[in-house]
């Protein structure tokens, strides 16, 4: 699975990148996140509600994104 | 009003009030007017009122008082960071919050022990939501209860039972720097600092900052009846504009169970730094949960445990006196900024 990394990056940039990124992967497919904000995990959740995607913690630094919605999340 | 109170205040009550001359006797009148001013309007008696200057000293004292070594600390998820912190060395439980920030008891053990405090948070601050107090106080027969109103303030009535409560005057539109703490019964509750005097507290307030509370409740209470559902109703304009005019964000809470004047909004890919910074300029002075400032490295745990967007955040406070035109405003300068800050 392709990485992104974020880590050192402090919020909203590593959920940015990762909108931006999602769009580069098909329907089903997904990437990893690698993020150490404390904030990543709660705004990833949000953001998956939002965008109507799936996000999985791996652990403390990497999380798992999986591209669930046809539009493009990243619109902005 | 309550500023021109204030500099009258500095002219006649700038004795000692506990000295013997005749300034200090006005003083003392003075005094006790305010407190029972004050008194009267919290529905509280003034023999059971203390003040301080620093709030979250003030809700530490109304907690702290409370409780002895052995005493189960319960208090939720949402609470003000000197309750995390009052929890965080001692024996405690966390409550956790549904995502309309209520909370939610069911998972508490069935049988908690009979020496526990209950910290309440009444209304929340960041998000105004207000909790169902005396549902929560049901399931808790046998706890002390601490109520914490700095948000509240007289909007929300006292609960059906209390051991302390703690208020700030800012929720009156009152002076900083004025803390009330309420204590039920005089010998349920002790100094948690080291005594200094004879007094049951060792912080006070100064005389002419008393006077502008008391003053300001006043104020406050007269013009609440008709501005409380004038409020209400501009929040709701604001959060309808706001959910039909700029895509992607969490709005914290319900409006029907929350303070009429407190809407917090979190906007996705934004950084909140940024946003308040647009705002400044179009002339808003607004507040963030956001955790993108340098100072405060940590994400509002009030926002993470409603599981809402932490970054992003801005808090807009309407006070007595905001004008519809001031949130047609507010709205045109927060979609302009969003779509600005997005484009970049």
């Amino acid at each position: 699975m392709r990485e992104v990394d974020c880590l050192n990056l402090r919020c909203p940039l590593p959920i940015i990148e990762i909108a931006r990124e999602i769009k580069t992967v098909s329907v089903g497919q997904s990437l990893v996140l690698l993020s150490d904000d404390p904030a990543t995990w709660p705004d990833l959740q949000a953001w998956a509600r939002l965008t109507g995607n799936e996000v999985a913690r791996e652990n403390e630094a990497r999380f798992t994104v999986t591209r669930r919605s046809q539009n493009d999340p990243g619109d902005r | 009003m309550a500023r021109e109170a204030l500099l009258g205040a500095f002219d006649q009550g700038w004795a000692d009030p506990d000295k013997l001359s005749y300034q200090s006797s006005t003083a003392r009148i003075l005094r006790d007017e305010s407190v029972a001013t004050i008194a009267s309007h919290l529905k509280i008696a003034p023999y059971q009122l203390e003040f301080i200057a620093d709030s979250a000293l003030g809700n530490f004292h109304a907690i702290t008082g409370l409780l002895k070594p052995s005493t189960l600390l319960i208090y939720s998820a949402i609470d003000r960071s000197e309750v995390m912190a009052i929890a965080h060395d001692r024996k405690s439980v966390q409550l956790a919050v549904a995502s309309n920030a209520e909370i939610n008891c069911d998972s508490l053990e069935a049988d908690l022990p009979h020496d526990s405090l209950l910290a309440l948070q009444v209304a929340n601050g960041e998000t105004g939501v207000i909790q169902q107090c005396n549902r929560i106080i049901e399931i808790f027969p046998t706890s002390k209860i601490a109520c914490d109103f700095s948000s509240a303030g007289l909007r929300v009535p006292l609960p059906d039972r209390w051991d302390s409560a703690f208020f700030d005057a800012k929720s009156w539109q009152g002076p900083e720097g004025v803390g009330i703490i309420a204590i039920a019964a005089d010998d349920q509750w002790r100094n948690p600092l080291p005594h200094i005097g004879p007094q049951r507290t060792t912080s006070s307030v100064s005389l002419p900052l008393l006077m502008a509370t008391a003053v300001a409740m006043d104020s406050w209470v007269g013009d609440e009846a008709t501005e409380s559902q004038r409020l209400r109703d501009l929040s709701t304009f604001l959060r309808s504009e706001i959910r039909a005019g700029i895509p992607d964000c969490d709005i914290a809470g319900d409006l029907d169970n929350s303070l009429p004047h407190i809407n917090s909004f979190s906007f996705l890919y934004i950084n909140g730094e940024e946003l308040l910074r647009h705002l400044d300029r179009a002339g808003f002075a607004v507040d963030s949960g956001s955790a993108c400032s340098a100072q405060n490295l940590t994400p509002s745990h009030v926002l993470a445990a409603m599981g809402l967007l932490t970054h992003g955040n801005v808090r807009i406070t309407l006070h007595h006196g905001a004008q519809h035109d001031d949130v047609v405003a507010l709205v045109a300068a927060l979609k302009s900024a969003v779509s600005e800050i997005r484009s970049t």
